[in-house]
């Protein structure tokens, strides 16, 4: 059942990546969303703003969980493009190997730098 | 147009002979067709007075057999099942089915139709191997069981929803709307008790996951299967086995096990007098 728990998998993280992508477009946009309603906030785009959230656990939490969603939804689509290119079985593995690596080095990667924030502020 | 008016049109006919041609070209025969005349007429028209060489498939030529599925003015289509008249033009292009590789002319090779069919276990599977081994009796099916897949058995393998996937067309592992379709029919059928086998083999690569819902398949399907619809209720059987919510059902009763039928009623006594 391997492939299906993998395409449940593709199917609950698409959901998940556009709750939590909407979240980040709105806060990234709130200054203007909010301007057209006349309330004026910082813009959060700010450096300041930036670091105030990076160092609140919740956001770290949504900006962690969105990249891993991410890339897994990202990535596994990629393979299931691949798998339909008549490719051999043993260069299908290979190729899944390189997929899998390359999603576990940008996770190591991407949430390096907001538990480092996190931390640094504690 | 009255029954006998005959009007000639043009078939544009996909010609392929493996040991002369290195790749296929097209040939043009006029054909004299009247009203109700099919592809299939038109074709043996053509192979009866002017090409004796052309080679296509045909059987039963009343759309049972399955055996003529061509692509017609680029869209399949059984020849037999098909009348000149739904075209409204004077010229017509014959080709053989797409995705499957061509032996000649308009005959495509069917083998990975029937291999892909043959790997979803296409017949009843029980736990009891004598009985299957020996049967003695049938086994109990109630209306509203055979109703949940009783579309899937009209599929004549044909091959046309193979021939109209865009998914088999890109991936030549795909099992295919048919063989897919089928493997539902037999998950379905309350006699059956092999779910856990075929569930094992169209969740694999290339199967029942890798369908992208285009529903082409039963849009072509000369039957009015719905393969379509038999991949999506895979997944949701497949999923449901996943996930360990699927409701298991005890399988269908001998036929022999039934409790005795009520006596039937005594016949009245004819109220007017025999001769």
């Amino acid at each position: 059942m391997k492939n299906t728990y993998l395409q449940l998998a593709q199917m609950v993280t698409g959901a998940l990546v556009a709750v939590l992508l909407a979240i980040h477009i709105t806060v990234q946009q709130s200054d203007v969303v909010l301007g057209l309603l006349g309330i004026k906030v910082a813009g959060p785009t700010t450096w300041g703003s930036m670091m105030e959230r990076a160092h609140q656990g919740s956001w770290v939490g949504i900006y962690i969980s969105l990249l891993a969603f991410g890339l897994f939804h990202a990535l596994n689509g990629f393979r299931n493009i691949l798998l339909e290119t008549n490719l051999s079985a043993s260069a299908m593995r290979i190729l899944t190997g390189c997929i899998i690596a390359f999603g576990v080095i940008f996770l190591i990667l991407g949430t390096y730098a907001p538990i480092a924030l996190f931390s640094s502020y504690r | 147009m009255s029954s006998d008016a005959v009007k000639k049109i043009t078939f544009r006919v996909q010609r392929f002979d493996p040991e002369k041609d290195r790749k296929p070209h097209f040939q043009e025969f006029i054909v004299p067709v009247k009203r109700g005349t099919t592809v299939l007429e038109g074709l043996l028209y053509i192979k009866e007075n002017l090409d004796s060489s052309l080679a296509f498939r045909t059987s039963c030529r009343m759309g049972v057999c399955g055996s003529c599925g061509m692509l017609i003015n680029e869209y399949p289509h059984l020849a037999c099942h098909t009348q000149l008249e739904e075209f409204h033009a004077d010229r017509l292009t014959l080709k053989p089915l797409p995705n499957m590789p061509i032996i000649k002319d308009l005959v495509p090779r069917l083998e990975t139709l029937f291999e892909h069919h043959k790997s979803v276990k296409p017949y009843i599977i029980r736990g009891d191997n004598a009985e299957m081994e020996k049967p003695t009796a049938g086994y109990i099916q109630k209306p509203h069981e055979l109703d949940e897949f009783l579309q899937f058995t009209y599929c004549i393998k044909c091959g046309l929803c193979i021939a109209a996937c865009p998914t088999s067309a890109s991936d030549l592992a795909f099992l295919g709307p048919q063989a897919l379709g089928q493997a539902y029919r037999y998950c379905a059928d309350s006699r059956d008790e092999g779910q856990d086998q075929r569930y094992q083999i169209v969740e694999k690569d290339h199967a029942v996951w890798n369908c992208h819902f285009a529903a082409a398949c039963s849009e072509a399907c000369p039957k009015g299967v719905d393969p379509a619809l038999a991949i999506q209720l895979l997944r949701k059987g497949v999923a449901a086995k996943a996930l360990r919510v699927k409701k298991t059902t005890a399988p269908a009763l001998l036929a022999t096990s039934l409790p005795q039928a009520k006596p039937k009623i005594d016949v009245p006594e004819f109220t007017v007098k025999q001769k």
